[in-house]
C-alpha cells in the first residue's frame, strides 16, 4: 500500500470512528473528545487534499473555537458535584436505518457518477484563496462581518442575565 | 475596480442599511437618554432610503452581474427586494415598544440592529448567483433569525421555541449544504451561471442521479426557510414563542427571501429562461416535485388552523398555507407565474402584518391572544374589528381586496400551464381556509361575550397604523393600473451575462 | 490508489452519522456535535472535488465559510442552551415539549 493511502485509512479510520463515538456515546464528555479527534481527523484529510491554508483553520476555529465552546457547553450545563454526563440516545433502531439508507443512497450517488477530472495537484494554497478572497469572494468576505456581528451581539444578548427592568 | 465601482452603485439599498446598522450600534453606546428615539429614528431613516433606493434600482431596469458574478441585478430581483425593504419598514412603522406588551424591558438599539441586519441578509440571499453567497446570505439570513426568536429569554416558552427552530434550521440547511457540495463537484464552478451552463449542456444518464439528490437536499433548505411541508415543525412553535411584532417580521421576510432564492435557483440555473418560455432541456423537471410541496403545504397548513385557539398559532398555520399558494408561482414555470410571486408576496405583506397587529393590539389593551377572548370586540373595538375584517377577507382572496388580486394571479399562471387538477385542489384550499377566517369575524363581530369589558382605547398611532394597512389592503382598487405595470415591468429574469 | 471516491464514501458515512445523531440524540448539545459532523462532511466533498474535479479552489472558499458560519451558528445555538438550562436544568430536548408540534 502506497504511502499516501496508508495515511487516508489512518485518517479515515481516525474521522469515522470517532464519530461512531460522539453519536452513540451514552456520556457526553466522551462524545464532545471524539469529537476533537474527529475534527484533527479531517484536518489531515485536508492536508492529504492539499488544502493546507483550511487544514490550519480547521484546527484553530474548529478544535481551538467551536470545540471549546461545545465543552464548555457541556460543564455548565450539568451539576459539577453529581457529575450526571449521561446523554440518551432514543429510538436507534429507526435511526439507524435512515441513516443507513442515506449512506446508501450518497454512496451511490458517489459511486455511479461521473465526476470531472479536472485535478488540481496539492500547491500551497494560502496566497491563491487570500486573492479570491479580495477578488472574486470579495462581497461574502464583507458580508461574514455582518454575520459574526450579529451573531456575537446575539449570543451575548441572550445569554446575559436580564438587568430588572 | 470600476466592476466594484459599478458594483457598488447597484448595491446602494444594501449599503443603505449597512450605513444605518453601523449607527444604530453607535447610537446604542453613545446616545444616552436619547437611545430609543435615536435607534428607531435611524433605523426608519435608513429602510426608507433603502427603499427609495429600490426604487430606483427597479426603475434603472439594469440586469448585470455584480460583484464578479456573487449577486445579480435585474428587475425582477428589484422587485422582490422593493418588497424586501417594504416588509422590514413597514413592520418597524407598525409595531413599537409601546404597541407591544411582549418588547417591554428589552434593548431597542439590539433589536433594530437585528431588523436591519435581517433585511440586508435578506437582500442578499434574493439576488445572489453564487453557491456561496447564497449558503452564506442563507445562513445570515437564519442566524439573524435565531436571535431575534431567543430574544425574549425569561421566557420559557420563547426560549424553547428558539432551540428548536435553531437545531432544525441547523440540520436543514446543512443538508442543503451537502448537496451544494455535490452541485459544485458536478459543474465545477460556485456560480449558478456555471451550473446553469452545465445542466443545460446535458447531463449524462449516470449523473441524474446525483442531479435529483442535490435538488431534494436543496429543497431541504428552501423548504425550510419557506416552512413548507415537511420543513415547517418549527413554525408554529417559533411564531408562538417569539415576541409578535418579531413574528410578523419573520413571517414575511426570510419567506419572500427564501422564495426569491428558489425561484433564482430553480429558475435560474436549473431551466433556462432565455430559450423561451422556461425551457427545462437538458435539466430535470423538478416543478413536479414542488407541486408536492406546494399541495403537502397549503392542505397541512388549512387543516391545522382550523382547530387552533391561539391567534399567534393559528396565524402561522395559516403562513404555512400561503407559503404553499406562494409556491404556485414557482411551479407554474413561466413568467406569469413568476409575476404572480411577486404580487402574491405584496398582497401577503400587508394582509399578514395587519392581522398581526390586531392580535398585537389585543394583548396588548387585553393580555390575551386566545380566540375564546375575542368576542365583542365589534362592541369594543369597532375600527379594530373593522381594519380585521379587511385584512381577514384579503387573505381569503374575496374581491375587492389585495388578496383577492394575488391569487387571481397565482391561479392563472398555473392554469394557463395547463394544470388544472393543481389549481383545483388550490381552489379547495382556499374555501377551506375561509372557513377559519370566517370564524374569527364570527367570534369577534357575533359571538356574545366580554359584554362587561370596557372599550379598547386605541392610541390615534395606532388607529392610523390599522386604517393604513387597512387601505393597503384596498390598492387594487384604487391602484390597478399601476401595479399591473409594475408587475409586468419586473418580470425579467437576468440568468446570465 | 486513492482517488476522488475514497473521499466522497468517506465523507457519506460521516452525514449518515450526523444524521443518525440528529434523529436519535436527546440532549440538544449532543445534536449540535451532529450537526458539526455533517458540515464536516460536506466541507470534505468540497475540498475532494477542489482537488480531483473542478480544478479550482471555489470548494475550498466555499469551505472555508462554512467553517465561519458553523461557528457562529454555535456560539448563537450554544447560548440558547445555556439559558434554556438555567430555565429548566435540563438540555434535554423531549423535556421541551411544552409546545407541541
Amino acid at each position: 500500500m502506497s504511502g499516501e493511502a496508508l495515511v487516508f485509512w489512518i485518517f479515515a479510520g481516525l474521522t469515522l470512528g470517532s464519530a461512531f463515538v460522539v453519536v452513540l456515546s451514552r456520556t457526553l464528555i466522551y462524545s464532545a473528545f471524539a469529537l476533537l479527534v474527529t475534527f484533527f481527523g479531517v484536518a489531515g484529510l485536508y492536508v492529504l487534499l492539499g488544502a493546507d491554508f483550511l487544514a490550519a483553520t480547521q484546527i484553530l476555529v474548529y478544535v481551538g473555537g467551536i470545540l471549546v465552546l461545545l465543552l464548555f457547553g457541556v460543564m455548565l450545563t450539568h451539576r459539577i458535584y453529581d457529575l450526571d454526563l449521561r446523554s440518551e440516545t432514543t429510538q436507534l433502531g429507526s435511526g439507524l436505518i435512515v441513516a443507513a439508507g442515506l449512506f446508501v443512497v450518497l454512496s451511490a450517488v458517489a459511486l455511479k457518477t461521473e465526476w470531472p477530472n479536472l485535478a488540481r495537484l496539492p500547491a500551497p494554497t494560502t496566497a491563491p484563496i487570500g486573492r479570491l478572497f479580495l477578488r472574486e469572494y470579495l462581497l461574502p468576505f464583507e458580508a461574514a462581518s455582518v454575520l459574526l456581528l450579529v451573531a456575537l451581539m446575539g449570543a451575548a444578548m441572550i445569554v446575559r442575565r436580564r438587568r430588572t427592568a | 475596480m470600476s466592476e466594484l465601482t459599478r458594483s457598488l452603485n447597484a448595491f446602494r439599498p444594501e449599503l443603505a442599511l449597512l450605513v444605518g446598522l453601523l449607527l444604530v450600534v453607535l447610537a446604542d453606546t453613545f446616545a444616552g437618554r436619547g437611545r430609543q428615539l435615536a435607534t428607531r429614528l435611524i433605523t426608519v431613516l435608513s429602510l426608507t432610503a433603502a427603499f427609495g433606493f429600490a426604487i430606483e434600482l427597479q426603475a434603472a431596469g439594469t440586469r448585470a452581474p455584480l460583484f464578479s458574478g456573487m449577486l445579480v441585478i435585474d428587475p425582477l430581483g428589484a422587485a422582490l427586494k422593493l418588497i424586501l425593504v417594504a416588509a422590514g419598514l413597514v413592520t418597524v412603522l407598525a409595531f413599537s415598544f409601546r404597541n407591544s406588551r411582549e418588547l417591554a424591558g428589552l434593548g431597542h438599539g439590539e433589536l433594530h440592529t437585528l431588523v436591519l441586519a435581517l433585511v440586508f441578509s435578506c437582500l442578499l440571499l434574493a439576488a445572489a448567483s453564487d453557491v456561496v453567497m447564497l449558503y452564506l446570505a442563507l445562513e445570515m439570513v437564519s442566524i439573524t433569525s435565531y436571535v431575534m426568536v431567543g430574544y425574549l429569554k425569561g421566557d420559557r416558552l420563547s426560549n424553547e421555541a428558539s432551540l428548536k427552530y435553531i437545531l432544525f434550521g441547523a440540520a436543514s440547511t446543512g443538508s442543503m449544504l451537502y448537496g451544494l457540495s455535490l452541485l459544485y463537484g458536478l459543474a465545477g464552478t460556485t456560480s449558478l451561471r456555471g451550473i446553469q451552463e452545465y445542466l443545460a449542456g446535458g447531463i449524462p444518464d449516470a449523473n441524474r442521479f446525483a442531479v435529483y439528490a442535490v435538488t431534494l437536499l436543496v429543497l431541504a433548505g428552501f423548504g425550510f426557510k419557506i416552512a413548507a411541508v415537511p420543513f415547517h415543525f418549527w413554525c408554529p412553535d417559533v411564531y408562538q414563542g417569539a415576541p409578535t411584532p418579531v413574528t410578523a417580521l419573520l413571517s414575511v421576510l426570510p419567506k419572500a427571501a427564501g422564495l426569491a432564492i428558489a425561484l433564482r435557483f430553480f429558475y435560474g440555473a436549473f431551466s433556462i429562461p432565455e430559450r423561451g418560455p422556461w425551457d427545462l432541456v437538458g435539466s430535470i423537471d423538478w416543478s413536479a416535485l414542488v407541486m408536492l410541496v406546494s399541495v403537502l403545504t397549503m392542505t397541512l397548513g388549512n387543516v391545522a388552523a382550523l382547530t387552533q385557539t391561539n391567534m399567534k398559532r393559528l396565524l402561522a398555520y395559516s403562513s404555512i398555507a400561503h407559503a404553499g399558494f406562494l409556491l404556485m408561482g414557482i411551479v407554474a414555470l413561466s413568467e406569469n407565474g413568476a409575476r404572480g410571486l411577486i404580487v402574491y408576496l405584496a398582497a401577503y405583506l400587508v394582509m399578514n402584518l395587519g392581522a398581526f397587529l390586531v392580535v398585537t393590539l389585543v394583548h396588548l389593551h387585553d393580555g390575551s391572544f386566545d380566540l375564546r377572548d375575542y368576542p365583542g370586540l365589534y362592541r369594543r373595538a369597532p375600527l379594530l374589528t373593522l381594519a380585521m375584517a379587511f385584512f381577514l377577507l384579503s387573505l381569503v382572496g374575496i374581491p375587492p381586496f389585495v388578496g383577492f388580486l394575488a391569487k387571481l394571479y397565482v391561479f392563472s399562471a398555473v392554469i394557463e400551464q395547463g394544470q388544472g387538477v393543481y389549481a383545483t385542489i388550490a381552489a379547495v384550499n382556499a374555501a377551506v381556509a375561509a372557513y377559519y377566517y370566517f370564524k374569527i369575524l364570527r367570534v369577534m363581530i357575533i359571538d356574545p361575550g366580554n359584554e362587561a369589558k370596557p372599550a379598547l382605547e386605541l392610541e390615534l398611532v395606532d388607529q392610523l397604523r390599522l386604517a393604513a394597512l387597512a387601505l393597503a389592503n384596498l390598492a387594487p382598487l384604487f391602484f390597478w393600473d399601476w401595479i399591473e405595470g409594475w408587475a409586468r415591468g419586473a418580470l425579467v429574469l437576468y440568468a446570465g451575462r | 490508489m486513492i482517488g476522488l471516491q475514497h473521499y466522497l464514501v468517506l465523507s457519506a458515512g460521516l452525514f449518515a452519522l450526523g444524521v443518525l445523531g440528529l434523529l436519535t440524540r436527546r440532549n440538544a448539545v449532543n445534536v449540535l456535535m451532529s450537526i458539526e459532523l455533517i458540515l464536516n462532511s460536506a466541507n470534505i466533498n468540497l475540498v475532494a472535488f477542489s482537488r480531483y474535479a473542478s480544478g479550482n479552489l471555489g470548494g475550498q472558499v466555499f469551505a472555508v465559510f462554512v467553517i465561519v458560519v458553523a461557528a457562529a451558528e454555535v456560539a448563537v445555538a450554544l447560548a440558547i442552551v445555556l439559558t434554556l438550562y438555567r430555565l429548566r436544568r435540563t438540555p434535554n430536548l423531549d423535556d421541551a415539549s411544552i409546545l407541541k408540534g
